[in-house]
């Protein structure tokens, strides 16, 4: 840990998915997190107390010596900002504009354009049964063909540069890695199509990152 | 206002074009808005695909440089203008405001959009588009959307809007979407045990700037 790093809290558990997405930056920031777990099955995320700090009952949320943030990918930006001298480079030169917004564009096409099918692929084909619920086939399906038709954009993206916002990673590209790595494990193969190379280059590059590895023996 | 014109290639009826066109309007910026033509599938072409890989409007044109996902436009467009028109950024040197910005845009994205589209797009895109309404998926949105806004009333109770004291990105964001679902249930802002909700809501959609957008894209 660096001298001058705080003790950063995140509220929440080494297996959600939302808590791995904050875990792998702040790793590739070669930051130390401290994890305080919270009671899922007992419910504490839905008390009052836990609501005064993260409104909609979800977690994770930061405490950064008493300053409290909440959403994931805000927490990742957050700490992103405040270290950018160590670790790896996850963010543009905040005076390039133009970089800047092609960031902004990268980091909306992984929350517009994978997540939502990526996620609601998980809900259906891993969560629900495993909380005991069914999976509804036709949503499933929605979701996997979905996902393909918004990997093709994916392919023409990584055709002309290596990773989401340029040639160098980003948060953009981090912040796929906990519900891409779901999608794997319902279908092996969904990145490897070989209509699509440059997708599998780069699942392959962000999803073996010792970062992303390290996020996954912590939620074994 | 700056003599300088915006090119967004967009629609009329899409909600991401009108909320560049909010965002834009909010930074005292002049638009011109080119109809993306729909019926004949430009935006699925393969010159439209150069631009946007995901063959969606809008995209906005300056020069040689192209820019798309309209959150993205927006707030290049607030970065750029920040010292025009009403202030939607904080300076960025400050991290933490900086961070509750971001907070608040994920908010949005993830606690309003998801249901919020989903109504629009079963009450409104598909009876429109020939298709049918799916009454027990459209129930599903408006449930979901009602536990989210009890979340957003336990933020509002705190701050005026999403943004803090002032308007913010965040707040503008949920105008698109927000007025479709209006339309579809006329009292989902309006529920007596969300008072702050209602608040927020009636104090960014009667904004000058929204009218206009309204306005333009009937």
């Amino acid at each position: 840990m660096s001298e001058s790093q705080s003790i950063l809290k995140l509220y929440g558990t080494d297996r959600s998915t939302c808590c791995q997405r904050v875990k792998v930056v702040a790793y590739e920031k070669e930051l130390d997190l401290s994890l305080e777990a919270v009671d899922m099955m007992g419910k504490e995320h839905k008390q009052d107390a836990y609501l005064a700090k993260q409104p909609f009952g979800q977690i994770p949320y930061l405490d950064d010596n008493g300053f409290t943030l909440f959403q994931s990918r805000a927490i990742c930006r957050y700490i992103a900002m405040k270290y950018p001298n160590q670790g790896t480079k996850l963010l543009p030169d905040a005076s390039d504009i133009k970089a800047v917004s092609i960031f902004e564009q990268a980091i909306n096409i992984e929350q517009a354009d994978f997540d939502p099918n990526a996620s609601g692929l998980t809900m259906q084909k891993l969560f629900l049964p495993m909380r005991g619920g069914k999976t509804d086939e036709e949503q499933l399906k929605k979701h996997v063909d979905g996902l393909r038709m918004k990997l093709d954009g994916f392919e023409r993206i990584l055709s002309k540069q290596k990773y989401l916002s340029g040639d160098e990673i980003s948060l953009a590209d981090l912040f796929a890695l906990p519900y891409g790595t779901k999608v794997e494990i319902c279908y092996p193969d969904f990145f490897h199509d070989s209509s699509r190379p440059n997708v599998r280059r780069w699942w392959d590059a962000i999803s073996n990152r010792q970062s992303w590895k390290r996020v996954l023996v912590e939620a074994e | 206002m700056f003599g300088v014109i915006h090119k967004i290639h967009g629609a009329k009826l899409s909600p991401a074009t009108q909320t560049v066109m909010v965002v834009a309007y909010e930074k005292d910026l002049n638009v011109d808005l080119i109809m993306c033509n729909f019926a004949a599938a430009e935006h699925k072409s393969a010159a439209w695909l150069e631009v946007h890989p995901f063959g969606q409007v809008p995209y906005l044109e300056e020069d040689d440089f192209k820019l798309y996902e309209s959150r993205a436009i927006s707030r290049y467009l607030a970065t750029k203008y920040a010292d025009q028109g009403t202030k939607l950024l904080p300076d960025p040197a400050d991290l933490k405001a900086m961070a509750l910005v971001d907070q608040f845009i994920s908010v949005e994205m993830s606690n309003f959009f998801p249901s919020a589209r989903g109504i629009t797009r079963e009450a409104i895109f598909a009876p429109r588009l020939g298709g049918k309404t799916d009454p027990v998926a459209l129930e599903k949105y408006q449930s979901d959307l009602k536990a989210k806004l009890d979340g957003f009333e336990r933020i509002l109770a705190k701050q005026n809007y999403l943004g803090g004291k002032e308007i913010g990105l965040a707040d503008l964001y949920c105008l698109a979407l927000g007025t479709r679902t209006e339309s579809a249930f006329p009292d989902i802002f309006n529920d007596p045990a969300k008072p702050n909700v209602a608040r927020w809501w009636n104090a960014i959609s009667t904004r000058p700037s929204w009218k206009r957008v309204l306005e333009e894209t009937k």
